[in-house]
C-alpha cells in the first residue's frame, strides 16, 4: 500500500501539492505517484503500516557503551570490561554480552544517536514515553494512552497494556495525564510468577455468566444517578468500563490471552524464564489477540555502581528475550504489521565513575526498531569516539513518538481535548525518522 | 507547565521609533526581551547545558552570568561593538545566520533596535544603582467579556523609586484556560465560552494576573436568598455569570453525603433513625453536629492529615519502624480529637525535636530530611512549604520559579531555617533516632549552589530575620508562618478542607497557591480563610460551617443552565469515593470487616496508619503513597481494573454470599426476601428502593431461589455508580 503522507516538514510532495497536481511547481500526479512508489527522496515509500506496537522500555537507562554501541578503541575507563564481537552487519560491532542481538541486527534497525539533554529519570522518561517535554510529573499522555484514545478497543482486551506494570522510579510514569483514567494502561502483573494470574480476570469468581441478565436488569434499575447528572467524565468512564470489564471477564478468548501456561515449555524456556523473557512472550500473546499498544517495562538499568555485576546477569536476559521475540513474531507472520521499538529514557555516561558505575546521560543512547516496514540490517546515526555525543542524525524523543504514532496511522498533530475543553496537539515537535523505513 | 516551542516563535513586534539618547537597561529591557523571545527558555539556551554552545540562565534568573556569557564568552564572539548589527547573536536572531531557533525578529524591529543600541552603548551589565523592581500590574486588572469579544492587555512595571514603565512589549501573556479565553503572547485576548479565568504575565521575577469573567447567556438568576455567608458570596458570583444553581438535595442524599464527608462512612440505621425522628427544621444541622462529635470523624480527618504530612514507613533504611509511623499517627489523631488549632499543630511539627519515641512529630523529619547530612539539601524545604502554605517552591531549588516570584535565593533562604537540624538516625535495634534543633557547629543558613553565597534564613515574603547564635531557626519560621504568613497558612488549609467536601478546591491544584493561579472565587477563598482563622483554625469548625451552607447541600443533578460548570459549585460535584472509604463501605454493606495484615480484625482501612502495607484494592483505587507532599498522589480516576475488581474480585464476590455476611444472616433469620432487599438497598445507597426495583424483585423472587436473586441485587448495588460515588 502506498501512503501519501501529508508531511509539513520538507516533503515536497505534500498532500496539498499532490492535490493541486499540475499546478506550477508540482510534478504531474503520475510522476508523483511513481516517485512515491520508488521511494526516492521526493516521495516516501511506505509499504507497511503498523497495526500494533510493542515497546520495550529500558527504564533507568541502558549503558550503550556496554551493549549496542561499544567503543573498543577508547581508554579503559570509557571502554569498560567487555570485548566486542562482529554483528550481522559488516563493520558494526556489539559487546560480547549480546551475541544473539548481534545476529538479529540483520532484521532490525539500530539507532545510535538517540539524543536529548535531560538527565533526570522522571522528566526524561515522561519525555521519552510521551514525545513531549514537560515536568517530572507527567503533564502529557504517554503514547500508549494516546493510541488507546485514538484507536479504542479492537477486541475485548484493553488497547493499551503494560507488562508487568508502568515504569516507576519514585512515582508511576507513562500515564494518561489529562486524557483521564479511561486511557490508562492495563497492568498485567509479572507473567514469570508461578501460577501467574491477572487480578480479577483470570480467576472466574463464581459463575459470572449465570444470572448475568438479572444482574444487568437490577443494576439498570437501582442505579439512577447518571440519569440526573450530565457531563461528568468520571461517571461516563465508570459506565464504559463497567461494560468493558464484563466483556473481558465473559470472553474466554480475552481471558485466555493471559494464560501464558498454554505456551509450550520449550518456547517459554527459549524466551528465558525471567520476568523480561516471559513479558515478551505475554506481549506477543496479547497483540495477537487485539491489544494495540503493549509496553514491556524492563527496568533496572540504572547502574550507578558496580555496573558489571549487574550487566553480567541482565544483558544475557535482554539478549535472549528480545531476539526470541523477534524470531517468534516473524515465525507467526506478525512482523509485517507489528512495530517493535526498544529504548529507555537515556544512555549512560562515557566514563566509569568511582563506584564502578555509569551515570545518567541524555546526550546519547541506542534505540532498536524492527517490523512494520522498518528496514532490516542498518545502523542510523553514530556517536563520537567516546560515545558521549551524537555525531550524526540526532534522534529526539519527539521523533520517536512521531514515528510510532504515524506508523499506526495517527496524525501526531491531532489536537487532543483536555477535560476543560482545551485543545492540545498530541505532539508539538518531531517528525518521522524516515531512514527507518528507507 | 508546558514547554512550548518558544524558540520556533516568530514574533512580529511592531517597529517603533525609540529615543536615540536612552541606553537600554540590561535588567529592565535586555533580559526581559531574551525571556519574551524565548531565548532563555528550558527548550532553548535556558536549559542546564545551553543550546549549541550558548547558555543563558532559565528565564534570566542569573543576570551576571547571562551578561558574561552574552558579552564575553568565547572571546566576545557574540557581540560586535563597532558594528552592532553584525553581532553574531543579532544576526542569528534576525535570521541572517543559521539559527536552530529560527528568525525571532526583523531588522529594524523594536527588539532589533534595542539590542543594537545596547551593544553600541558598550553593553552595560546589571546596574546596582537602578531601582529594583517592586511589582508588575496587568491593565485592566479585571474584565467582564461577552463570548466572542476581544480585549487588549497592557503590563506596567513598578519600581522601588516610585517610577513606572510600560513593559507590554517585553511581556508574554497567557490564558489560564485557553479553551475558554484565548490569549496570544502579546496580550490580545478573545472570549470563547462562558466561565471564569485569568490572564497571567511575568516580567523579571514578578508576576501579575487579570481576572476575566465571561457570563453565561442563560441568566436564570441565582438560588434562593439565604443568610449563609458562603451562599451569599458564591451566589453573587454565580448570578454575575448567569449560572443557575441546582436545587437543595433530598434528605437521604444529604445524610449519605454529609456522613461520608465528615466520617468517611456510610450512614447506618441508627443515624438514619436519629435524623428522621428529629422533626425540627434544623435537623440537618443537628445531624452535622452529631457527626462531628463521633470518633469516626477523628479517624477520617486523621487520615487527611497523615497524607498531608507524609506519614509513611521509609523504603530503605527505616529508622522509626512501623511503631514510629503508628505513634505519629496517634499523635495526629490526638490533635484532631482534641480539636487542636491548625496553627498549633503547624508549630508543634515545625519545631519538633527530641527522640522519635517521646516526640512522634519528629517522624515528619525522618521522612522529609531522610538520610541527607545537610537538611538544606533535603526535601524538607519544598515539602513544608507545600504542606503548610500550599506553595510549590521546589522549582526554585534549581532555578527561579517560572510562574511565581520565588527565586533560587528565596528557596535557599527558606531552606536555611532547617540548617541547624541534626537528625541522628539509628536503626531501631541500635538505639533511638534523635532530632536536635540546634546543631552547635552549624551556622544558620544555606549555600546557594549557583552563586556560592551563604544565605541566612529568611521567610518567603523576604522580611528580615536575624538568627541568634544559639537558637533553633525553626522557632522563628513557625512564628512567621503562624504570624505574618497566617493568612496563607489559613487559606491553604481552608482550600484543602473545601476540596475534601467538594472534591475540588477553590484553587486547583489544591497545593499550588500562587498569584498566577487565583481562586475561582477569590472572595469566597478569603471568606473561608478568615472563617477558619476565626474558628480557632479548627478543622471541625470549618467543616461545620461549610456543611451548613446551601452550597454544600445542593443536588448533584445538573440543570440545562449549569451542566457545563465544572468549577463553581452550581451543582454538587459527583466523584468517585476515595480508596479507603470505598473499601470500608463494602465492608459496611456486606457486614464483613476486612482483615489487614498486622492489624486486629475490625480495624477499618481509614484507620490504618501506614500506607505501605500491601492491599490491591487500595492501590488500584489510588490511595496516597505519601512519597511527596503533593496532594496529587491520591488518585480519584476511574480505571478499568477498578471495574473488573468490583465485578469479579473473588473476595468481594465471596463477601456477598458469606455465611456470616448480611445476606445469609438475614436469610437464616427467615426474614422476608423483600424486606431483606429493602435493607440491602438502604445500607448500600442510603435510600429505599424505587417502585421499579420492587417490581423487578417481586417478579424474580416469584420464580427463583431468593438467595440467588438477593445476591445478584447486592452485586448490582455494589457495582452501581450511586454506591461508588459521592454525590
Amino acid at each position: 500500500m502506498i501512503r501519501i503522507h501529508p508531511d509539513p516538514t520538507g516533503n515536497p510532495l505534500s498532500r496539498r501539492c499532490l492535490l493541486s497536481a499540475g499546478a506550477l511547481g508540482c510534478l504531474s500526479l503520475a510522476d508523483a505517484l511513481r516517485l512515491q512508489a520508488m521511494g526516492t527522496p521526493g516521495g516516501r515509500q511506505r509499504t507497511q503500516r503498523a497495526k500494533r506496537v510493542i515497546l520495550v522500555f529500558l527504564g533507568g537507562g541502558l549503558s550503550h557503551h556496554d551493549s549496542l554501541d561499544p567503543k573498543p578503541d577508547a581508554t579503559p575507563e570509557i571502554k569498560g570490561q567487555y570485548s566486542t564481537i562482529p554483528t550481522a552487519l559488516p563493520g558494526v560491532r556489539f559487546t560480547d554480552k549480546v551475541p544473539l542481538l548481534a545476529q538479529s541486527l540483520s532484521k532490525a534497525t539500530l539507532i545510535r544517536s538517540g539524543s536529548h539533554n535531560n538527565d533526570h529519570h522522571e522528566t526524561a522518561t515522561n519525555w521519552a514515553l510521551s514525545g513531549r517535554f514537560g515536568s517530572p510529573f507527567g503533564d502529557y499522555p504517554a503514547i500508549g494512552a494516546v493510541v488507546a484514545q485514538q484507536k479504542g478497543f479492537t477486541s475485548a482486551l484493553p488497547p493499551y497494556v503494560s507488562i508487568p506494570r508502568n515504569p516507576s522510579f519514585t512515582w508511576e510514569l507513562g500515564k494518561s495525564a489529562f486524557l483521564g483514567g479511561r486511557y490508562e494502561s492495563f497492568r498485567t502483573g509479572d507473567p514469570n510468577q508461578s501460577g501467574y494470574k491477572v487480578e480479577d480476570v483470570s480467576s472466574t469468581a463464581t459463575d459470572l455468566t449465570k444470572g448475568q441478565n438479572r444482574r444487568k436488569t437490577l443494576l439498570g434499575a437501582v442505579d439512577n444517578l447518571a440519569r440526573q447528572i450530565e457531563k461528568n467524565d468520571q461517571m461516563a468512564t465508570f459506565d464504559e468500563f463497567h461494560k468493558r470489564a464484563a466483556n473481558m471477564v465473559l470472553s474466554t478468548e480475552a481471558r485466555r490471552a493471559f494464560s501464558i501456561e498454554e505456551e509450550s515449555d520449550k518456547l517459554r524456556d527459549r524466551y528465558g524464564r525471567n520476568t523480561f523473557g516471559q513479558s515478551c512472550l505475554l506481549a506477543r500473546r496479547l497483540i495477537e489477540r487485539g491489544v494495540t499498544f503493549a509496553t514491556i517495562n524492563y527496568g533496572g538499568w540504572d547502574h550507578h555502581a558496580k555496573i558489571y555485576e549487574s550487566l553480567n546477569k541482565k544483558l544475557p536476559e535482554f539478549d535472549l528475550g528480545l531476539s526470541c521475540l523477534m524470531e517468534d513474531l516473524a515465525q507467526r507472520g506478525l512482523m509485517d504489521d507489528t512495530l517493535l521499538a526498544v529504548f529507555g529514557e537515556f544512555g549512560r555516561t562515557p566514563k566509569i565513575n568511582k563506584d564502578a558505575g555509569r551515570d545518567h546521560w541524555g546526550q546519547a543512547a541506542s534505540l532498536w526498531f524492527a517490523g512494520a516496514g522498518v528496514r532490516s540490517g542498518q545502523v542510523i546515526g553514530s556517536t563520537d569516539k567516546t560515545g558521549a555525543f551524537a555525531t550524526k542524525r540526532p534522534v529526539s524523543p519527539a521523533d520517536v513518538a512521531y514515528t510510532l504514532l504515524d506508523s499506526l496511522g495517527i496524525d501526531p498533530r491531532t489536537p487532543l481535548q483536555s477535560p476543560d475543553g482545551r485543545p492540545i496537539e498530541i505532539l508539538d515537535q518531531g517528525e518521522v525518522i524516515r531512514e527507518l523505513f528507507a | 507547565m508546558s514547554a512550548r516551542a518558544f524558540c520556533l516563535l516568530v514574533l512580529a513586534l511592531p517597529s517603533v521609533s525609540i529615543r536615540a539618547e536612552s541606553i537600554p537597561s540590561f535588567t529592565r529591557e535586555i533580559l526581559p526581551l531574551l525571556t519574551r523571545l524565548g531565548c532563555n527558555q528550558g527548550a532553548c539556551h535556558g536549559k542546564g547545558v545551553g543550546q549549541n554552545g550558548f547558555r543563558l540562565s532559565l528565564r534570566g534568573y542569573a543576570p551576571d552570568q547571562d551578561h558574561a556569557w552574552l558579552t564575553r564568552e568565547f572571546m566576545a564572539r557574540r557581540t560586535d561593538r563597532a558594528f552592532p548589527e553584525e553581532s553574531l547573536f543579532l544576526r542569528k536572531a534576525a535570521g541572517l545566520a543559521p539559527h536552530e531557533g529560527g528568525k525571532l525578529f526583523s531588522i529594524g524591529s523594536r527588539a532589533h533596535t534595542v539590542f543594537a543600541r545596547w551593544i553600541e552603548a558598550g553593553m552595560p551589565g546589571p546596574d546596582s544603582k537602578e531601582a529594583p523592581l517592586l511589582s508588575l500590574e496587568i491593565q485592566p486588572a479585571s474584565a467582564v467579556l461577552q463570548p466572542g469579544k476581544s480585549i487588549d492587555f497592557a503590563a506596567v512595571a513598578h519600581f522601588a523609586d516610585g517610577s513606572t514603565m510600560d513593559v507590554t512589549w517585553l511581556c508574554k501573556f497567557d490564558s489560564n484556560d485557553p479553551g475558554m479565553l484565548e490569549c496570544n503572547s502579546s496580550g490580545q485576548a478573545r472570549a470563547l465560552i462562558p466561565g471564569i479565568t485569568a490572564v497571567r504575565s511575568a516580567y523579571g521575577s514578578e508576576v501579575a494576573t487579570s481576572a476575566i469573567r465571561v457570563p453565561y447567556a442563560s441568566a436564570i438568576g441565582g438560588g434562593p436568598a439565604n443568610g449563609h455567608p458562603v451562599d451569599k458570596v458564591l451566589g453573587a458570583r454565580l448570578d454575575s455569570l448567569g449560572l443557575s444553581t441546582s436545587a437543595i438535595c433530598d434528605d437521604y442524599t444529604f445524610l449519605r453525603r454529609s456522613t461520608l464527608d465528615a466520617t468517611g462512612l456510610l450512614p447506618n440505621q441508627e443515624q438514619r433513625e436519629a435524623f428522621f425522628q428529629d422533626k425540627s427544621p434544623d435537623r440537618r444541622a443537628a445531624h452535622i453536629d452529631r457527626l462531628l462529635q463521633s470518633s469516626a470523624f477523628v479517624d477520617r480527618w486523621t487520615l487527611f492529615l497523615a497524607d498531608l504530612l507524609q506519614n509513611r514507613k521509609e523504603r530503605d533504611h527505616d529508622v522509626r519502624g512501623v511503631q514510629g509511623v503508628r505513634s505519629f499517627h496517634s499523635w495526629l489523631r490526638d490533635k484532631v480529637a482534641t480539636n487542636t488549632p491548625w496553627d498549633q499543630i503547624t508549630r508543634d511539627i515545625l519545631t519538633a525535636s527530641g527522640s522519635v519515641k517521646d516526640s512522634p512529630a519528629v517522624g515528619y523529619y525522618v521522612v522529609t530530611v531522610g538520610e541527607h547530612q545537610d537538611p538544606t539539601r533535603s526535601e524538607i524545604a519544598a515539602s513544608s512549604a507545600q504542606a503548610f502554605l500550599g506553595i510549590r517552591i521546589g522549582c526554585a531549588q534549581c532555578h527561579n520559579h517560572p510562574l511565581e516570584r520565588y527565586t533560587q535565593d528565596d528557596y535557599y533562604h527558606y531552606a536555611g531555617f532547617f540548617s541547624r537540624l541534626k537528625l541522628d538516625r539509628k536503626e531501631p535495634e541500635k538505639g533511638i533516632t534523635q532530632l536536635l534543633g540546634t546543631r552547635p557547629d552549624t551556622k544558620a543558613g544555606a549555600n546557594q549552589p549557583r552563586t556560592g553565597q551563604f544565605l541566612p534564613p529568611r521567610p518567603l515574603d523576604r522580611t528580615k530575620y536575624t538568627p541568634d547564635k544559639d537558637s533553633d531557626p525553626r522557632v522563628a519560621l513557625a512564628q512567621w508562618m503562624t504570624g505574618p504568613a497566617r493568612n496563607q497558612l489559613a487559606g491553604a488549609m481552608a482550600n484543602r478542607i473545601w476540596r475534601e467536601l467538594f472534591g475540588r478546591g477553590l484553587v486547583e491544584p489544591v497545593d499550588d497557591l500562587r498569584a498566577t493561579n487565583p481562586p475561582v472565587d477569590p472572595e469566597l477563598f478569603d471568606l473561608l480563610a478568615k472563617e477558619f482563622d476565626k474558628g480557632g483554625m479548627s478543622i471541625k469548625n470549618l467543616v461545620r460551617f461549610v456543611m451548613n451552607s446551601q452550597t454544600y447541600q445542593r443536588s448533584s443533578s445538573t440543570l440545562p443552565g449549569n451542566s457545563n460548570d465544572l468549577k463553581l459549585f452550581s451543582h454538587y460535584p459527583a466523584r468517585r469515593l476515595p480508596a479507603e472509604q470505598l473499601l470500608d463501605a463494602i465492608s459496611q454493606v456486606t457486614g464483613l470487616p476486612d482483615q489487614f495484615p498486622g492489624y486486629p480484625l475490625g480495624i477499618r482501612a481509614q484507620q490504618i496508619p501506614d500506607p505501605t502495607f500491601p492491599s490491591y484494592f487500595l492501590k488500584v483505587f489510588g490511595r496516597s503513597e505519601r512519597v511527596t507532599a503533593c496532594a496529587c498522589e491520591r488518585e480519584g480516576e476511574v480505571t478499568l481494573p477498578q471495574l473488573l475488581h468490583l465485578q469479579n474480585n473473588v473476595e468481594i464476590q465471596g463477601k456477598i454470599r458469606d455465611p456470616k455476611g448480611i445476606l445469609k444472616s438475614a436469610l437464616a433469620q427467615k426474614k422476608p426476601p423483600l424486606e431483606i432487599a429493602q435493607a440491602l438497598h438502604l445500607a448500600a445507597l442510603g435510600r429505599p428502593p424505587e417502585a421499579g426495583v420492587q417490581t423487578i424483585l417481586a417478579r424474580e423472587l416469584a420464580s427463583n431461589n431468593p438467595e440467588d436473586v438477593l445476591s445478584d441485587l447486592l452485586w448490582a448495588l455494589l457495582n452501581s455508580k450511586e454506591f461508588s460515588f459521592q454525590h
